[in-house]
């Protein structure tokens, strides 16, 4: 999946643009959080917490939202190979004084593999991401607490997660900030700097980062899906706008070739009447 | 006169426990002497209905909801939003205007929003007519939500001599940006502003909050009076009663000043209009 980076010229002047008042998102955020456990008679919200960027925001509003003592973080790493991010996501928990627990995943990943090895590290990664899944489901009954996904709105349009891995929870309070937008979020937030900083990545294997994967900056992905997403511009009209053809194909391909992972899977109609299609009611319905 | 502003976040599909929430704000206004409270749109049954649209409706007559808030409108005016079974399988996005025990006006919502994340037109049947109808206040006129951004809707409340123009809504908020709040809660307050100002007549504007599948109903209630100023407005967040003195005597000073309601001219613009729509013809 490594590509080439693709170098672009970006005005300043799109990223000013695309700046959000953070105290007033905070608050429509939190709102949120404790609105949507409150309709699902959850006073407890649970978080898978990676020590990157968005859990840890994540983290953040739901403390805000819900109280300290209503939010759990599971730390889920895989065996010894993201200790330092493990130490971060501590930290996040000691700070904002949430219940966290580590489990450590190798083990049942390690029991699936030895029986079924492979070396395609996607695959790997994929794996790991669905047991954190599973554990996250698991304590979601064990707390009483819904889980809390941490997807943003670059990755969801882009594909970029695991589909019922990562991408799997209750409800998405970042699922409408663009990666740029979340760390303007985190800034305001007091999110510790060092985390901050950290270069994004979906911790499918060591060393990995978002950026190298993609072959774009997210300022430079972010930008165009902007414009593609939010200001609905053609294809034409980005290119135009000075912007390399091959790098606003490569996303206009990652979004196409990611749809499935926004949806439900089709369903054939072929009754009077059919999930999916046209029994329609609201997600919300009697809440 | 007193104005009381429900700015509510009712429950999705649930009469019972809106009716309950409806009398507990009448009970409110009643302590407070208020004249005229208004709901929002759909007050009574929540917004993003979709197939329960059916199974919420209710028909002005003879139905238990209706009496008992008619009973409890010989205190106060009351506005509300509902699904009208106007006839039978015929659903609309309706909003009654109560007084001393009547019905004075029920306003069927004319633009049904249909596009990008609204989808009114799949469940309801389009209102044909804006009214203006006489209360104890004043002639009055009622738009819901969408009716208010097509502002053709607002010169026939105008031309029909509207004093007080309500509008109940249920809008979504959308735009975040450095700004203070939502782009479209800055389209509503322009609107309101212009509307209030051009047609010399108070602009009352009730809209809900609260979270429905992920919308986000982004509040911020508010009263313009005839000449274009804000005179009251409630948060963009929080739910709330929120109470204005208004002073109907502006309506007469904001007309003998500025004259557009003694110099408009509906005969000419009804015949550019049907001129319009003939040659508008395929």
């Amino acid at each position: 999946m490594t590509g080439p980076k693709l170098s672009l010229n970006l005005s300043e002047g799109l990223l000013e643009k695309m700046k959000i008042n953070a105290p007033f998102v905070e608050k429509v955020l939190a709102a949120f959080i404790k609105e949507e456990l409150s309709k699902f008679n959850y006073k407890r919200g649970i978080i898978g917490l990676s020590g990157g960027l968005d859990s840890t925001v994540c983290a953040f509003l739901a403390a805000k939202a819900l109280g300290a003592r209503n939010v759990i973080g599971l730390i889920l790493p895989y065996g010894k190979a993201f200790s330092d991010d493990v130490k971060d996501a501590q930290e996040v928990a000691r700070l904002l004084r949430i219940k966290s627990k580590v489990i450590d995943i190798s083990p049942i990943v390690d029991a699936y593999f030895s029986r079924y090895p492979t070396e395609n590290r996607i695959s790997k990664g994929n794996k790991m991401a669905r047991e954190r899944m599973a554990i996250l489901y698991d304590f979601s009954v064990r707390e009483k607490a819904l889980i809390l996904g941490t997807s943003n709105k670059t990755e969801l349009l882009l594909g970029y997660g695991t589909i019922h891995g990562d991408m799997a929870c209750a409800i998405n309070p970042l699922g409408d900030l663009f990666k740029t937008q979340i760390k303007q979020l985190a800034k305001h937030l007091g999110v510790p700097e060092k985390i901050q900083k950290k270069v994004p990545t979906a911790g499918l294997w060591p060393g990995q980062t978002d950026e190298k994967e993609i072959g774009l900056s997210y300022n430079e992905v972010d930008r165009i899906l902007f414009e593609l997403v939010d200001k609905r511009m053609s294809r034409k009209e980005i290119i135009a706008s000075g912007l390399k053809a091959e790098a606003v194909d490569k996303i206009l391909q990652l979004i196409k070739n990611s749809e499935f992972k926004r949806k439900l899977p089709p369903i054939p109609k072929i009754s009077a009447r059919t999930v999916g299609h046209d029994f329609l009611f609201p997600y919300d319905w009697g809440k | 006169m007193k104005v009381g502003l429900a700015q509510i976040s009712p429950h999705l599909g649930d009469v019972e426990k809106n009716f309950d929430l409806h009398l507990q704000y009448i009970k409110k206004a009643k302590k407070k002497k208020i004249d005229l409270l208004i709901f929002p749109e759909l007050s009574l049954t929540g917004y993003t209905l979709k197939d329960l649209v059916e199974e919420v409706a209710l028909s002005a007559e003879g139905n238990p909801y209706f009496d008992q808030l008619k009973a409890a409108s010989h205190e106060l005016c009351l506005v509300f939003g509902f699904v009208e079974e106007k006839e039978r399988g015929l659903f609309y996005n309706s909003a009654a205007f109560l007084s001393r025990g009547k019905i004075l006006h029920i306003h069927r919502k004319v633009f049904l929003p249909t596009h990008g994340m609204f989808e009114e037109g799949k469940f309801f049947a389009q209102g044909r007519n804006f009214h203006t109808f006489s209360t104890p206040y004043g002639k009055t006129g009622m738009m819901i939500c969408r009716d208010f951004l097509h502002y053709g809707a607002s010169y026939l409340l105008f031309a029909s001599g509207s004093e007080i123009i309500i509008v109940i809504s249920a809008a979504p908020g959308r735009g975040v940006s450095n700004n203070e709040n939502y782009e479209t809660s800055r389209m509503w307050e322009l609107m309101g502003e212009a509307i209030s100002r051009f047609s010399t007549a108070f602009l009352i504007y009730c809209n809900r909050v609260g979270f429905e599948d992920g919308k986000h109903f982004a509040g911020g209630s508010f009263i313009y009076n005839p000449m274009g100023e804000l005179v009251a407005k409630a948060s963009y967040l929080d739910q709330g009663l929120l109470i204005r003195e208004i002073d109907l005597n502006d309506i007469r000073e904001a007309r003998k000043k500025w004259v557009y309601k003694r110099d408009d001219r509906p005969e000419i613009i009804l015949e550019s209009l049907r001129r319009i729509v003939r040659e508008d013809e395929d």
